[in-house]
């Protein structure tokens, strides 16, 4: 009698702990949870600036980083006109006839004010087919066929320049004395936790992702390391221009045209991959080895 | 002329009737006793049913595991101190890496088949673990792990946790970015066991993550520890298996007192050869021209570098699907943290499936009261309840290792990753549940359909004389219907003869 009184009560006891437990879980949880926007990432997280090469405009901007690993070049002046004309033709529906982000007909605040934002984003948009945008209203712009060529997109950024000048200017990269292992070290440190280190990008939260590095040519790898575009940090004066070079080397050889050895390389989705092939090609037709060696019956 | 004594025949009809390897056994057998051993052994009778060979996929796998592991060992460094690479993949040079990333990179670079076995290794592993997966679902739907083999089952379940435990640390050998990332959730996992974690991280790691110990303990445990269990638990899964003998599926002649099927010698050993070639060649296969964990790609491992969307080998995901979308409950009080996040995902939840599986012949056992002894196995429809509840679990579980590439499955489906996570954990829960009716039904309606997959044989209709017809079933040809071989009895050449049963305690036995 007694005994089964026991197993009672300890079986009771071990109840209320599994019940308790979840509880206590939640208050613990409800005390920490706080509420949390969903865009995390701002463009403040731009680094501290740290070289001593640098040199800044009055307001403050980094205008040069004063070396020879890259060149920052301001579009010609000239194609301002040409610029205006494009600009009011395939920007202004969103931006505003002033590039401010105030349309005709809305409010401001709903797109961004482009003003002063420097050649070098205006550039890397429109190089990337971001802009003009597919769908103005979409969480992000992805990167498709470019509506218009390098040089419309330079008379563009040359016109927004004339209504206030700004910096990034749009970076040349001399990739010819850039180191990729540094490159590669920078890359798993600072742009592998988005684009993962294979550089193939991934979703992220709240409908956005990390873009595919595969095919971004140089310039514009420059240009976005320097502008921070959408979600990305921009990064300023936590790398020197000789380190961007690198880093912009590291992914147009490694992670554009890896050294690939060792077979087929299963499309950079990982162990994804690898444990369907292990499953399917391995097990699976090991598996139909044997049914064809063994009774079916 | 005619005796002449030194010619081919008169030295071969010297050696008797079963020729040099006669005699040979002959001598042996007069050393060592073979004989009857021996001739068990031989006569030892596999099942010839295509699902007995699953678990000869993950035997041997397990040996390409040994070969390729073996050579393996000759070129890594298991440390993790620090020297600068100069080697032959460029985007690497002059980087500081720790010996074991390094000599893993000039293994697959510059060491000649260095990276075929690499390959083989991952793919071998790969392929041990699925199949003991498979293996395990044969055994578990047809029945096989009743009375009287439970040990055998758990003993099986016991290296299907080795076999996992042991492909995450040869993993985490390479100390590269990815496998790196790996040991550091596992740190967070035994961090996160209430009260012992801290100290029992502080044992594993001799320190703080990540230390300078961790490659060289991984190294211990997987190459010697780890597998001399494995292969002490396969011994003991065999020894098991001769000494209670297989069991079989149900058919003409098979009772539950006999096995059928074919000898070990000649016939099984020639298909079992024969296969075993075959796991060498598929696996060679697969390692010659996929690739697999490419690290040098990812780069040595450090603290404060990591990588989007890494996941871990595929008999992992359960586990970091489990993590992925555990909702971020912890608990913080009186100056203690329980991650319940991490602790209930990590370490309990797989502790209740492989308990679950530990326990299961026990809880058949208790819940249908049947303590009889089987050696005749289930078809799966007809335990219907067994099979939807197997199904149930494994649905969990695969659901779970779905949850394990959110991010993949985000991005393929251009979906939010927010949602994807909602809907993950909504279809972990739900599956099962789903599942199990569905696996009922189903083998309820196959009970009523005997023949279910086979052939159709087509029905020959016939007219009588008095207008009457007649249907009657014929095969589509002559030879297309399976006929089973009449089974014929093993001939036992050695009769023993009882004991004596000793009067005074002196007892005598013959030789």
């Amino acid at each position: 009698m007694t005994s089964t009184v026991l197993k009672r009560c300890f079986a009771l006891s071990l109840l209320s702990l599994f019940c308790a437990g979840p509880a206590i879980a939640l208050v613990g949880s409800a005390q920490a949870s706080t509420k949390t926007t969903p865009y995390q990432t701002t463009r403040a997280n731009s680094g501290t600036p740290n070289s001593t090469h640098v040199t800044k405009n009055s307001s403050g901007v980094i205008i040069s980083y004063g070396n020879s690993s890259i060149t920052y070049r301001a579009p010609s002046a000239a194609l301002a006109t040409l610029g205006q004309a494009l600009y009011q033709e395939n920007c202004a529906s969103c931006h505003g006839t002033e590039a401010n982000g105030v349309p005709a007909s809305g409010v401001s605040g709903a797109f961004p004010d482009l003003v002063g934002l420097g050649p070098a984003t205006i550039t890397f948009w429109i190089n990337s087919g971001r802009m003009p945008a597919a769908n103005p209203r979409s969480v992000e712009a992805v990167r498709r066929i470019p509506r218009l060529d390098n040089g419309q997109a330079l008379a563009i950024a040359a016109w927004i320049d004339t209504l206030a000048p700004g910096y990034p200017l749009v970076p040349y990269p001399h990739l010819k004395n850039a180191n990729v292992s540094d490159g590669a070290a920078l890359f798993a440190l600072n742009c592998a936790s988005c684009h993962t280190i294979e550089g193939d990008g991934d979703a992220l939260a709240y409908g956005t992702s990390s873009p595919s590095l595969r095919h971004v040519p140089a310039i514009q790898v420059a240009e976005a390391i320097r502008t921070g575009p959408g979600n990305m940090p921009r990064f300023t004066g936590n790398l020197s221009d000789a380190q961007v070079n690198d880093v912009v080397k590291f992914v147009t050889t490694a992670i554009q045209h890896p050294q690939n050895i060792g077979g087929f390389g299963l499309g950079g989705l990982g162990p994804v991959a690898e444990g369907f092939v292990g499953l399917a090609l391995g097990v699976g037709v090991l598996a139909l080895v044997g049914f064809w060696v063994g009774e079916r019956d | 002329m005619t005796d002449v004594i030194n010619t081919q025949r008169s030295k071969r009809e010297a050696l008797g009737p079963y020729g040099r390897v006669g005699k040979t056994l002959g001598e042996l057998d007069d050393r060592l006793g073979v004989a009857k051993g021996g001739r068990t052994f031989m006569d030892k009778i596999f099942p010839d049913h295509w699902s007995f060979m699953l678990g000869e996929i993950a035997l041997y796998s397990f040996v390409i595991l040994l070969v390729t592991g073996v050579f393996l060992t000759l070129y890594f460094t298991p440390s993790q101190s620090y020297i600068t690479y100069h080697g032959s993949y460029l985007p690497l040079d002059g980087q500081k890496v720790s010996q074991a990333f390094a000599s893993t990179v000039n293994l697959s670079f510059a060491v000649r088949g260095g990276l075929l076995m690499r390959q083989m290794h991952h793919w071998a592993c790969d392929i041990f673990v699925g199949a003991i997966v498979v293996h395990m679902a044969r055994v578990f739907f047809t029945g096989a792990f009743r009375k009287p083999r439970e040990l055998n089952w758990t003993i099986g379940t016991t290296l299907l946790i080795l076999a996992i435990l042991n492909g995450f640390l040869g993993y985490s050998l390479p100390d590269d970015l990815v496998s790196g990332t790996g040991i550091r959730i596992a740190y967070s996992i035994i961090l996160s066991i209430p009260v012992v974690g801290s100290y029992l991280g502080f044992l594993v790691f001799g320190g703080n993550f990540p230390g300078t110990a961790i490659i060289p303990r991984f190294f211990i445990l997987h190459c010697l520890i780890v597998p001399a269990i494995i292969v002490g638990l396969v011994g003991a899964h065999l020894f098991l298996l001769v000494r209670q003998k297989h069991t079989q599926f149900p058919g003409e002649g098979r009772t539950e007192k006999n096995v059928v099927g074919s000898p070990m010698f000649p016939v099984f050993m020639a298909k079992t050869t024969g296969f075993l070639f075959v796991v060498g060649g598929i696996t060679a296969l697969l390692g010659a021209f996929a690739q697999v964990n490419p690290i040098w790609q990812f780069g040595p491992y450090e603290a404060s570098r990591i990588s989007y969307a890494v996941q871990p080998d595929w008999y992992m995901g359960f586990l970091d699907g489990a993590l992925r979308i555990w909702p971020s409950w912890s608990f913080h009080n009186w100056g203690h943290t329980i991650p319940f996040e991490v602790l209930i995902p990590a370490v309990i939840l797989p502790g209740l499936i492989f308990n679950l599986a530990f326990v299961w012949p026990m809880l058949e056992r208790k819940f249908t009261n049947d303590h009889e002894i089987h050696h005749l196995l289930d078809r799966p429809s007809n335990r219907p309840k067994r099979t939807a509840a197997g199904v149930a679990v494994l649905t969990f579980v695969i659901m779970l290792f779905v949850a394990s590439s959110t991010d993949v499955l985000a991005k393929f489906f251009d979906v939010s990753l927010n949602t994807m996570l909602v809907a993950m954990r909504v279809l972990v829960i739900i599956s099962p549940f789903i599942a199990y009716p569905i696996t009922y039904k189903i083998c309820r309606e196959l009970q009523g359909f005997v023949g279910g997959g086979k052939r159709k044989t087509p029905n020959v209709v016939t007219r009588t004389a008095e207008g009457q017809y007649v249907a009657t079933p014929s095969p589509v040809y002559v030879d297309d219907v399976h006929r089973g071989l009449p089974a014929t009895p093993v001939p036992t050449f050695i009769t023993e003869e009882p004991e004596d049963a000793g009067e005074n305690g002196v007892r005598v036995v013959d030789r």
